[in-house]
C-alpha cells in the first residue's frame, strides 16, 4: 500500500480521507478498499522514512487537517519502484497441492475433487460477470481488474482441464 | 421455395461470367442443332416448309384459258383458290444455251395463297413492267441472277428482253430440272407481249384445302367440277417427292455433329453444376442446418442450372428465328434448296429436349449435392492430397517449386480433375477429328478424282451423231481425256434386284476411278464396285457376280472397290468393251470427260457448247465436294461450341483448385512466395489437367480421325477409302490455341486471388 | 424477442423441451471406431440456458450435432417436445431445424454470395413467411443487433463479430424454440466475444432456450446449468450460482500489490 500512496501524493499534497477516496474511484468496487486506519498507519511509517512530510492545515469550521506531501527521497522511491519489473504472477495454489496429496490423504475421487473446483471456480466467474456488467462502463481501471480476474480465472479452469486430462 | 429463389439468384449474381458462359453453350448448341436440322430438312424434304411458308396450294391444275373458276369453292374440304394465273410456255435464251420456261402471270400485289417466297431481289413491281422472277433452282441452274438480262423467246416468234429482279421459291412444283420447264414470274402485259394469242395460254389455279389426306378426293371433284377445261392436274404429293433427296454424307455429318455437340452441352452442365456444387459444399451444407431438406437442395441446385439452360435454349431459338436466312443464306440451293424456318412446333420440342437434358446433367450433382452432410458446415476436411503417379513424376523433375505446388494441388481432388481432363480431352479430340473432316473434305474437293468423281462434264450426242459428238470431245483443248460412258440397269441372277452399272472408258483405257482395294477392269469380264454395292449383295473383292443386262447374261468378277459417292454408292462399274464382247447391244453412249488441270468446268461448257452449236448436251456432273463446303461453316460452328465446353471446363478446374488452394496459397505467401510464384502455382495446376486433356484428346482425336470418316464413309456406300489425316500445321494450331486458352482463362481467377491481402486468405 | 412464460420449477418429464437417453455415437469407417458420445442422457427445461463445456475432442460438437438432426446417433433416444426424433428422416429433421432450431457456429457460416439481409431473412422465408414479414423480422433482428446499417454488405466485409451477430440473427429469425450454439465465441477477439454473450444474455432473458458448447468459462458462466463432458460422458452438471458478495471474487483472484 505505500507505494501506490506515494503515487497518488506524486501529483499533489493531500490529506488521509482525499487518498482513500481516489483509491476507491481508481480501482473501484471491483476491490476492497482499506481503511482510513490503514492508511494513516502507512502514511506514518512513510514519514518516518522520510518518503513524504506532513503539515497541519489550521481549518476555522472544522478540526485541523493533515496535509501530506512527496518529499525528494519519496520521489525517488516512487520512481525506482515504478521503473523496475515487477514480479511475475504468484500463484499460491491451495487447491493443486491438495490435489496432488489427496491420494496420500486417502481421498480416491479426485474427480470429485476437481469437479468441486470447477464449480467454485465458474461461481466465481459468474460473480465477476455480474460485477462487470453491474460496473459503470467509464471506470476503466475497474473494468480491467475485473477483466484480468475473469483471465486468471479463465486459466485456472484451463489448469484443471490439464489436470482432469492428466490425472483421470 | 422463396428462400430458394433468393439463393438462387445471389449465386447466379455472384457468378456472372460462368452463367453468361453457361448459357451460351446451352443457345449455341441448340442454334447449331436447330441450324443443322434446318439445313438438313432444307436438304432432303424441302416442300413441307415451302408449302407452309408460302401458304402454298395442295392441288394444281391447269385449265383451257377462260374458265370459270368459282364453283371449285364451293367443294367441300377446299379452304381458298389461287389464281387462276395465265401462263404460257417460252424459251430462255442464253447464248447458245436454251432452256424451256414457264411463264406465269402474276400481280405486283402477293396473293395470300399460294405466295412465292422472294429469296433475293424483290418481287413483281409496277415500276418494272419487264421485271421476270425466277424460280431459285431454275435460276441456279441456268446461272442468273438479280440484274441478269436475259432474252425470252415465244412459242411463236415474238422476243423479249427482261431483266431478272427477283429469285423465289414456290411450293408449287418440283426442283429444276427434275421438273421441267422452268418457273418464272412475269407480269400480265409481258406475257400478252410474248404470247398475244390468248389461246395458246393455259390457266393455273391452285387450290388449298384443310386436310391434305383430301387431296385425290377433292382433286376428282374439282375435274368433275370442271369438266372438260381441266388439261392436267398435279398434286403437293408429287411435288413433295420431286423435292425429296436423301443426302448421306450431308446427313451422316450433321448427325455426328449434332451428337458431338448434345454431348459436349451435357458434359458442360454435368461438369459445371458438379464443380460449382464442390465449391458449394460448405453452403449447401449450411442452408441444411436452416432447414433446407436434401430435397429441396436438389431442387434448387437442379433448379438454377434449369434456368441458365432454360435461359440460353431461348437465347438459342432467338438466335436460330433471327440467324437462320441470313447463315443459311449462302448455301447453294443444289444442296439446301429451300431455307426455311422450322415450324415453331419443332423448335419448341428441340428447345424442351435441349433443357430436359440439361435438367439431366444437373440431376446428379444436384442429387450429390442433396446428400452433402451438414456437418460438413461446421467441420471441414480438406481432401487428402492423393499425388498422382504423374504429379509426383513432375515433382521429381526439376521444376520450380511454384509450378511443382500447382501441379501437386490440381490432382488434390480426383473426380473434378477427371471431368475437366474428360471435358476438355472429348473437346480436344472432336476438334482433332473435325480437323480431319475438314482436310477430308479439302482433300475431296482438291482432288475430286479421289472420290471418283474424275469427269467434271458429260456429253451426249443431243443432236449430234455419236461419232460427230465424239470426235468434238475428243478434240477439244480443255479436255485431257475423254471415256465413251453408259449407264444401263441390270437385273441380277436372283431375278429379284436391279442395279445400276456403269459401262465406263475400255479394259484397255478405264476410267480412273479412285480404287480403294484391289485394281481397275484392266480385261473384259472384270468389274469395280463400291462399297455400297458389297454390302448390298454381300459380296467381297475377288468375287464373281453373275447378271443380265439388256436380256443377256453377263458375268462379272469383281477386281477392285472404288470410292463413289454417287447412285447411294451402289454401283458397278466396267470396260465397255465387256459389254460388246457379251453381244449386249450398246445403249446410247455419252461421254465423261475429265479436263485438264486449271479449267474451270463452266468455262470448258460453255466452249464445247459454242463449238457444237448448242448442239450437244453438255451437263456438269452434280459434284458432292462442292456440298461440302457447307461442312466448313458447320465446322467452325461445331468447333466454337467444343471451346466453350473446354472454356467451362477450365473456369470450373481453376474455381475448385482455388477454393482448395486458397489458404494454402496465404500461407504460402506469408512464408515469402511472390505474389508472381504464387500466380504461376495456380496457374499451373489449371495447365497441368489442360495439358494432359489436350496431349490425350488430340492423339486420341488423331488416331480415330481417319477410322471413323472412313467408317462413316463406308456406311453410307462410299466407302472406305476418303479420310484423311489433320494437316499437322491445323493441328498443331489447334494445340496451340487450346493450350493458351486453358492458360489464359485460368489466369483470369488466379489473378483476383493474388490481388487478395494474404491476411484474408489466412483468416477463417 | 419471444415473450415466453417464465418456466416452472421441477416441471414434471412431459414439460421438458429436451430430453436425451443414453445417447452415443461412434465414428467408424478408416481406422478404429472413434467412441465420440457415450451414453449422455440429459434433461432441458423450456428457457433453461444449459453451457456444455469440456476439453477439445471430448464430443461437444457430436452431441450438439445429434441434437440438431446434423448427424444421426449411434444409440440413444432424443425427445423433442414430448415427440421422439431420433429416427427422423434427413428431410423430417430439416422441418423441424426450420421451424424449431436455430444452429450459430464457430465459423460464422453465413452465406457469402448472400448480403446481410437476405441471410437473415433465408429462415423465414424458408419457414413459409412472405418477402414483407420476413423483411420486417429482419429489420427488427437488426436493429436489435445493432447492425442495421450493415444491411445490403455483403458477409465478407464485416469483422468476425458481426458476422457472429448476423448469424445469431439468422438462428433467431424464426424464434426458435432451441437455440444450439457451437463455439459461437471461439474465433472471436474479447471484446466481440462480450458482444456475441450479450446478445446470448439478453435472449436468454426473453425465455430463449440455449445449449451453448464453449470453451469459454466466462460464456459458460452466463448459463444457468453448465454440463461438463470428458471423454465423451457427462462428468458433471452444475447450477450455476451468483456468490453472494461478488466484489470479494475480484480480489479473491487478483491480489494488488504486496
Ligand atoms: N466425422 C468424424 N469421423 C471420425 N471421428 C470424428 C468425426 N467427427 C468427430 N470425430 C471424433 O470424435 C471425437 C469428438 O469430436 P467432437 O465432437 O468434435 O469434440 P469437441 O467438439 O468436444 O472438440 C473426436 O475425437 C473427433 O476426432
Ligand atoms: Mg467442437
Amino acid at each position: 500500500m505505500r507505494l501506490p500512496l506515494l503515487a497518488l501524493l506524486a501529483k499533489e499534497p493531500a490529506h488521509g480521507y482525499e487518498l482513500k477516496s481516489l483509491l476507491e474511484q481508481t480501482f473501484g468496487q471491483a476491490y476492497p478498499s482499506p481503511n482510513i486506519g490503514q492508511i494513516y498507519v502507512t502514511l506514518q511509517r512513510l514519514e518516518r522514512d522520510g518518503l513524504v512530510k506532513s503539515q497541519d492545515v489550521i481549518q476555522t469550521t472544522r478540526p485541523n487537517k493533515r496535509v501530506y506531501e512527496l518529499t525528494p527521497a519519496g520521489r525517488e522511491a516512487l520512481a525506482a519502484w515504478i521503473e523496475e519489473p515487477s514480479e511475475g504472477p504468484r500463484v499460491r495454489d491451495d487447491f493443486f497441492v491438495k490435489l496432488a496429496l489427496s491420494p496420500l490423504a486417502g481421498v480416491t475421487d479426485q474427480m470429485a475433487l476437481i469437479n468441486r473446483q470447477r464449480r467454485h471456480y465458474l461461481n466465481l466467474m459468474r460473480g465477476l460477470s455480474k460485477l462487470a456488467s453491474a460496473t459503470d462502463r467509464d471506470s476503466r481501471i475497474s473494468l480491467l481488474l475485473i477483466e484480468g480476474a475473469m483471465l486468471h480465472l479463465q486459466a485456472d479452469l484451463d489448469w484443471l482441464e490439464r489436470c482432469q486430462e492428466e490425472l483421470m | 421455395m422463396r428462400a430458394a429463389l433468393r439463393w438462387i439468384r445471389s449465386d447466379l449474381r455472384a457468378r456472372p461470367f460462368q452463367v453468361a458462359v453457361e448459357m451460351l453453350v446451352v443457345g449455341g448448341v441448340l442454334t447449331a442443332l436447330l441450324l443443322s436440322v434446318t439445313v438438313l430438312e432444307g436438304a432432303t424434304n424441302p416442300w413441307a416448309g415451302l408449302f407452309a411458308q408460302s401458304r402454298g396450294a395442295q392441288i394444281w391444275m391447269r385449265l383451257a384459258p377462260g374458265t370459270k373458276v368459282s364453283g371449285l369453292r364451293q367443294i367441300g374440304g377446299v379452304t381458298a383458290i389461287a389464281g387462276p394465273y395465265s401462263t404460257t410456255a417460252a424459251t430462255i435464251v442464253q447464248g447458245p444455251l436454251q432452256s424451256a420456261v414457264e411463264l406465269r402471270a402474276m400481280t405486283p400485289a402477293m396473293p395470300q395463297i399460294g405466295r412465292l417466297l422472294v429469296r433475293q431481289g424483290s418481287w413483281l413491281a409496277p415500276s418494272a413492267p419487264g421485271g421476270v422472277v425466277l424460280e431459285a433452282s431454275f435460276a441456279q441452274a441456268i446461272h442468273c441472277r438479280v440484274g441478269s438480262e436475259l432474252v425470252i423467246n415465244g412459242i411463236d416468234g415474238p422476243t423479249a428482253k427482261v431483266r431478272v429482279i427477283g429469285i423465289a421459291a414456290t411450293s408449287d412444283q418440283g426442283f429444276y430440272p427434275d421438273q421441267t420447264p422452268g418457273l418464272a414470274w412475269v407480269q400480265l402485259p409481258l406475257l400478252r407481249r410474248i404470247e398475244p394469242i390468248a389461246r395458246h395460254t393455259e390457266e393455273v389455279v391452285g387450290i388449298r384445302i384443310a386436310n391434305s389426306a383430301d387431296t385425290s378426293f377433292v382433286a376428282q371433284q374439282a375435274v368433275a367440277e370442271l369438266t372438260g377445261a381441266v388439261r392436267s392436274v398435279s398434286t403437293w404429293t408429287q411435288v413433295e417427292q420431286s423435292m425429296a433427296r436423301g443426302d448421306p454424307l450431308l446427313g451422316l455429318l450433321l448427325a455426328l455433329f449434332g451428337l458431338v455437340a448434345l454431348g459436349g452441352a451435357v458434359l458442360v452442365i454435368a461438369s459445371a453444376t458438379g464443380g460449382r456444387v464442390l465449391v458449394q459444399l460448405e453452403e449447401l451444407a449450411t442452408l441444411k442446418t436452416l432447414g433446407f431438406t436434401p430435397g429441396q437442395i436438389t431442387a434448387m441446385v437442379v433448379a438454377e442450372h434449369a434456368g441458365v439452360g432454360l435461359a440460353g435454349a431461348s437465347l438459342g431459338v432467338v438466335a436460330t428465328r433471327y440467324l437462320t436466312v441470313p447463315l443459311l443464306h449462302g448455301i447453294p440451293a443444289s444442296i439446301v434448296p429451300a431455307v426455311v424456318p422450322l415450324p415453331a412446333t419443332w423448335i419448341v420440342l428441340m428447345a424442351c429436349s435441349a433443357e430436359f437434358l440439361v435438367v439431366l446433367a444437373a440431376a446428379f450433382p444436384g442429387w450429390r449435392a442433396g446428400r452433402v452432410s451438414a456437418v460438413v458446415a461446421v467441420r471441414r476436411p480438406l481432401p487428402a492430397g492423393h499425388l498422382s503417379q504423374l504429379a509426383r513424376v513432375v515433382m521429381l523433375s526439376r521444376f520450380p517449386p511454384a509450378i511443382v505446388l500447382g501441379a501437386r494441388a490440381a490432382f488434390i481432388r480426383r473426380l473434378p480433375a477427371a471431368l475437366t481432363i474428360g471435358g476438355l480431352a472429348m473437346s480436344m479430340a472432336v476438334i482433332t477429328i473435325g480437323l480431319g473432316v475438314a482436310s477430308t473434305v479439302d482433300d475431296v474437293q482438291r482432288h475430286p478424282a479421289n472420290i471418283g468423281l474424275a469427269a467434271a462434264l458429260t456429253v451426249s450426242p443431243g443432236e449430234l451423231s455419236q461419232a460427230q459428238a465424239g470426235a468434238i470431245v475428243s478434240g477439244d483443248r480443255q479436255v485431257l481425256s475423254a471415256y465413251p460412258s453408259v449407264q444401263v440397269n441390270a437385273l441380277l441372277a436372283t431375278g429379284t434386284t436391279t442395279i445400276t452399272t456403269l459401262g465406263l472408258g475400255t479394259s484397255a483405257r478405264p476410267y480412273p476411278f479412285h480404287v480403294a482395294q484391289g485394281s481397275l477392269y484392266h480385261a473384259p469380264g472384270q468389274a469395280v464396285a463400291s462399297q455400297g454395292l458389297l454390302d448390298l449383295l454381300h459380296l467381297k473383292v475377288g468375287e464373281l457376280v453373275p447378271m443380265q443386262i439388256n436380256g443377256v447374261p453377263v458375268i462379272f468378277r469383281i477386281v477392285g472397290r472404288i470410292v463413289e459417292p454417287e447412285y447411294s454408292g451402289q454401283v458397278l462399274a466396267y470396260g465397255l468393251d465387256t459389254l460388246s464382247q457379251a453381244g449386249v447391244v450398246s445403249p446410247p453412249v455419252y461421254y465423261s470427260l475429265v479436263l485438264r488441270p486449271g479449267v474451270t468446268v463452266s468455262a470448258a461448257r460453255r466452249h464445247l457448247l459454242a463449238v457444237s452449236g448448242g448442239r450437244l448436251d453438255v451437263t456438269e456432273v452434280n459434284d458432292p465436294a462442292s456440298q461440302l463446303g457447307i461442312i466448313r461453316p458447320m465446322l467452325a460452328g461445331l468447333i466454337a461450341v467444343l471451346a466453350l465446353v473446354g472454356l467451362v471446363s477450365v473456369l470450373t478446374a481453376s474455381s475448385v483448385g482455388i477454393r482448395d488452394q486458397l489458404r494454402d496459397v496465404g500461407a504460402l505467401r506469408a512464408i515469402g512466395l511472390t505474389p508472381r510464384q504464387v500466380m504461376v502455382s495456380m496457374v499451373s495446376s489449371t495447365t497441368a489437367l489442360a495439358v494432359i486433356a489436350i496431349a490425350t484428346g488430340a492423339t486420341a482425336g488423331f488416331m480415330v480421325s481417319t477410322r471413323l470418316i472412313n467408317l462413316g464413309a463406308q456406311v453410307y456406300g462410299i466407302g472406305s477409302g476418303i479420310g484423311r489425316p489433320p494437316s499437322a500445321p491445323a493441328m498443331a494450331a489447334a494445340i496451340l490455341i487450346a493450350a493458351a486458352g486453358a492458360t489464359l482463362t485460368a489466369i483470369l481467377p488466379a489473378r483476383r486471388v493474388v490481388a487478395t491481402p494474404v491476411a484474408t486468405m489466412l483468416g477463417p | 424477442m419471444i415473450a415466453r412464460a417464465v418456466p416452472q420449477p421441477a416441471p414434471s418429464a412431459d414439460e421438458m423441451l429436451l430430453k436425451i437417453v443414453g445417447l452415443s455415437k461412434v465414428y467408424k469407417g478408416g481406422g478404429p471406431p472413434v467412441h465420440a458420445v457415450r451414453g449422455v442422457s440429459l434433461s432441458l427445461e423450456p428457457g433453461q440456458f444449459v453451457a456444455v463445456m469440456g476439453p477439445s475432442g471430448s464430443g461437444k460438437s457430436s452431441l450438439l450435432h445429434m441434437l440438431g438432426g446434423l448427424e444421426p446417433p449411434t444409440t440413444g433416444q432424443i425427445w423433442f417436445d414430448g415427440a421422439r426424433v431420433d429416427g427422423l428422416s434427413q428431410a423430417r429433421w430439416a422441418m423441424l431445424r426450420r421451424r424449431n432450431i436455430g444452429f450459430v457456429f464457430q465459423f460464422f457460416n453465413l452465406v457469402s454470395n448472400m448480403t446481410v439481409a437476405d441471410n437473415v431473412e433465408l429462415p423465414a422465408l424458408m419457414s413459409g413467411a412472405t418477402r414483407r414479414q420476413a423483411k420486417e423480422r429482419r429489420i427488427e433482428l437488426l436493429a436489435e443487433l445493432g447492425l442495421s446499417d450493415k444491411a445490403s454488405a455483403s458477409p465478407a466485409r464485416l469483422s468476425g463479430g458481426e458476422q457472429q451477430r448476423v448469424a445469431l440473427a439468422r438462428a433467431l429469425a424464426n424464434r426458435p424454440s432451441l437455440l444450439l450454439a457451437d463455439e459461437p465465441t471461439g474465433n472471436l477477439d474479447s471484446l466481440n466475444s462480450a458482444d456475441v454473450l450479450r446478445v446470448l444474455c439478453r435472449v436468454h432473458g426473453q425465455g430463449q432456450t440455449i445449449i451453448l458448447v464453449t470453451h469459454d468459462a466466462r460464456a459458460a458462466s452466463m448459463a444457468d446449468r453448465v454440463v461438463n463432458l470428458f471423454d465423451g460422458m457427462i462428468i458433471d452438471d452444475m447450477d450455476v450460482v451468483t456468490p453472494i458478495r461478488p466484489s470479494v471474487a475480484a480480489a479473491g483472484v487478483l491480489r494488488l500489490g504486496e
